[in-house]
């Protein structure tokens, strides 16, 4: 393009150009400090709403107070000075939405941050809006397949659901939510994984794993850095929801992952202080409850008459030595269908994930798992709970019964049925045949060290000796006794060529 | 009592002072500096002032209007604005508060209490810089 086609094309643009004067509402920065303006005038603005500074950094009017408004900036903060103008937009803070959203990275505002350029989008969407009402809800009733089989045979999660992934450090809480995110592929979901306050290493890796197993396309990272202001972490999870919400306005299931509300809750008690608001609790605001209820609420399962569709949110906690009695674990405990509780004794013992059966618990999922499952992982739960019980018990004494002692071994081979690797999700059809032939006796005198090698071949092996099996499971999510009989036989089949 | 804002209390005066003669004004005002001082609230008299201000003027239509502008504006501009404003804000005064600003580069910029009116030429040109940079 040489200069005078750039000059020709200037010309019409500026040609085309038409200002409509309008009455613009300004106020004046009184003061700023740590992310905070403090704006005087504006004296009609709504709480919420958004507000532009001279220099383009946007902010969010929380407090409302009678000379003065208390602005959080969402940027750099650093330009604005004392005396400079405010405009009021009239608008509550809003993101740009679309479905090329889709496979990018944006910040808390939504703006692509991934260096493939500005988002072609036609619609905008409030990043605070009132969760669905009782009408148009209805109960979970599909499941999520996490492929995770501790989670989906024991915890299992419906599409609307919202479950609290929890836990101390480095227990893999986040590479909990990771392999669900890769086992969604082919399962009809658009993930949003939203990253508050983590490091940028952190995500960058995330990403890349993700683009790595084709997870990309079907997700949305939303990203508020630790380097960034707390305002961005404050809002980042709303930004989460609201692009959730666009998918799930088109009837489609969408998964949330909040990664984790414990910084958000940090970040929002940060404002809060310099806000000046009231410390109450472990200095959290007054309100930090319906900071998180109101997020969670947002996730539902639509009825067909509202258009279907599904926002399914897995939050994530990290609690301090363990203790899920502190203030927010519990308030998240509480705003949740249920936890899976992640364990650090676990973790190091090489179970993982390190998922504590006994604490964690899944409210509403039951009536989403299909009806195989249910039968072949029933009394699983139950099963764990008695053998971590006999096991604590038998260390005390060498002479048990021959009943303990069965109880025992059935016990270990659950557990190591039950530890998977990192990124290795498992179909929902082969944990179906791997917990038939655990909870059916099969594998009790297979030897512990060979359990894994034993399942991986059973799958390999009734993949193409029991299809009907699969067909079945697959289409009816429940077998019938010819299928059953005819993965019995190649149940057995393979065992005789495993023990040889 | 302690939570009574700035606005409050020049509320309170303003309508201690209302409809009083000359001579009764000056017992009121007396009385006023002896809250204010035993209240301990004479560290915001200034504020209060600035309050008692506004609200006189809201009272009696009064509306201070900013005009920036290159030049010193016309008679007739003048006038026209008057009118204009007086309407928009069903006001029975307005006090013009004449700016001369370079930097508004032409036309002009009316500023009345919270509210601008940009009419003007740099106004313009950002607003295009921004169109230019959006498309």
């Amino acid at each position: 393009m040489n200069s005078n086609t750039i000059v020709e094309n200037l010309r019409k643009e500026i040609e085309n150009f038409s200002l409509q004067t309008k009455v613009e509402k300004v106020g004046k920065v009184i003061e700023v400090f740590d992310g905070i303006a403090k704006v005087s005038g504006l004296s009609d603005i709504k709480s919420s709403e958004m507000v532009t500074f001279a220099q383009g950094e946007t902010g969010v009017a929380l407090n409302l107070e009678e000379d003065t408004i208390g602005v959080i900036i969402l940027g750099d903060f650093s330009k604005i000075k004392e005396g400079d103008e405010v405009k009021a937009t009239g608008k509550i803070l809003e993101i740009s939405v679309g479905d090329d959203i889709l496979g990018r990275v944006v910040n808390a505002i939504g703006v692509p941050i991934d260096g493939k350029g500005l988002l072609k989008n036609s619609k905008t969407y409030p990043i605070e809006k009132v969760a669905p009402g009782v009408v148009t809800r209805q109960s979970v009733s599909d499941p999520v397949s996490t492929g995770i089989k501790v989670i989906d045979a024991i915890i299992p999660v419906g599409r609307g659901q919202r479950e609290l992934i929890i836990g101390d450090r480095q227990t893999g809480k986040t590479a909990l939510a990771i392999d669900t995110i890769l086992n969604q592929k082919g399962q009809n979901m658009i993930c949003v994984y939203v990253s508050i306050g983590q490091k940028d290493s952190k995500l960058r890796k995330i990403e890349a794993r993700l683009e790595e197993g084709g997870a990309m396309k079907y997700t949305v990272i939303v990203s508020a850095g630790a380097s960034e202001a707390a305002a961005l972490s404050y809002i980042a999870p709303y930004t989460g929801v609201s692009i959730a919400e666009y998918f799930m306005d088109q009837g489609k299931d969408v998964l949330v992952i909040y990664d984790d509300l414990s910084k958000h809750a940090v970040a929002y008690r940060e404002i809060s202080l310099l806000l000046r608001r009231p410390p109450g609790r472990e200095a959290y605001p007054g309100d930090v409850f319906y900071l998180h209820s109101r997020l969670l609420e947002r996730a539902c399962r639509r009825n067909e008459k509202y258009g279907g569709g599904s926002i399914t949110a897995f939050p994530i906690i990290e609690t301090q030595a363990g203790d899920i009695s502190a203030y927010i674990p519990t308030n998240v405990i509480s705003i949740t269908d249920g936890q899976i509780f992640l364990e650090t004794d676990l973790f190091y013992k090489g179970i993982r994930p390190a998922v504590n059966v006994g604490s964690s618990v899944s409210r509403v999922g039951s009536a989403a798992q299909i009806k195989a499952m249910k039968k072949v992982a029933g009394t699983l739960k139950l099963d764990l709970a008695q053998f971590r019980e006999l096991e604590a018990f038998s260390q005390f004494g060498s002479d048990l019964d021959e009943s303990t002692k069965r109880q025992l071994e059935r016990g270990k081979r659950s557990v190591e049925i039950l530890k998977q690797l990192q990124y290795a999700p498992v179909k929902t059809e082969h944990q179906v045949v791997v917990f038939y032939a655990l909870t059916k006796g099969y594998m009790d005198d297979i030897d512990i060290s060979k359990i894994k090698e034993f399942e991986s071949g059973l799958i390999e092996y009734t993949e193409n000796n029991a299809k009907a099996f699969y067909k079945e499971v697959m289409e009816s999510k429940m077998w019938t006794d010819k299928g059953e009989e005819q993965l019995k036989h190649a149940i057995e089949e393979f065992k005789k060529s495993f023990i040889k | 009592m302690t939570n009574a804002s700035n606005n409050d209390i020049a509320y309170a005066i303003y309508l201690s002072l209302k409809n009083k003669e000359d001579s009764g004004q000056v017992g009121v005002m007396r009385n006023i500096a002896t809250f204010l001082s035993k209240k301990r609230l004479l560290n915001k008299s200034e504020k209060i002032l600035a309050s008692l201000k506004k609200i006189i003027n809201k009272e009696e239509g009064r509306i201070l209007v900013k005009v920036s502008s290159v030049e010193k504006i016309s008679p007739n501009t003048k006038k026209e604005l008057d009118d204009f404003l007086k309407k928009r804000y069903k006001a029975r005064e307005i006090i013009f508060q004449e700016v001369i600003n370079k930097e508004v580069l032409g036309g002009i910029r009316l500023e009345i209490e919270n509210e601008v009116i940009d009419l003007s030429v740099k106004n313009r040109i950002d607003k295009l810089q921004e169109y230019l940079i959006r498309k």
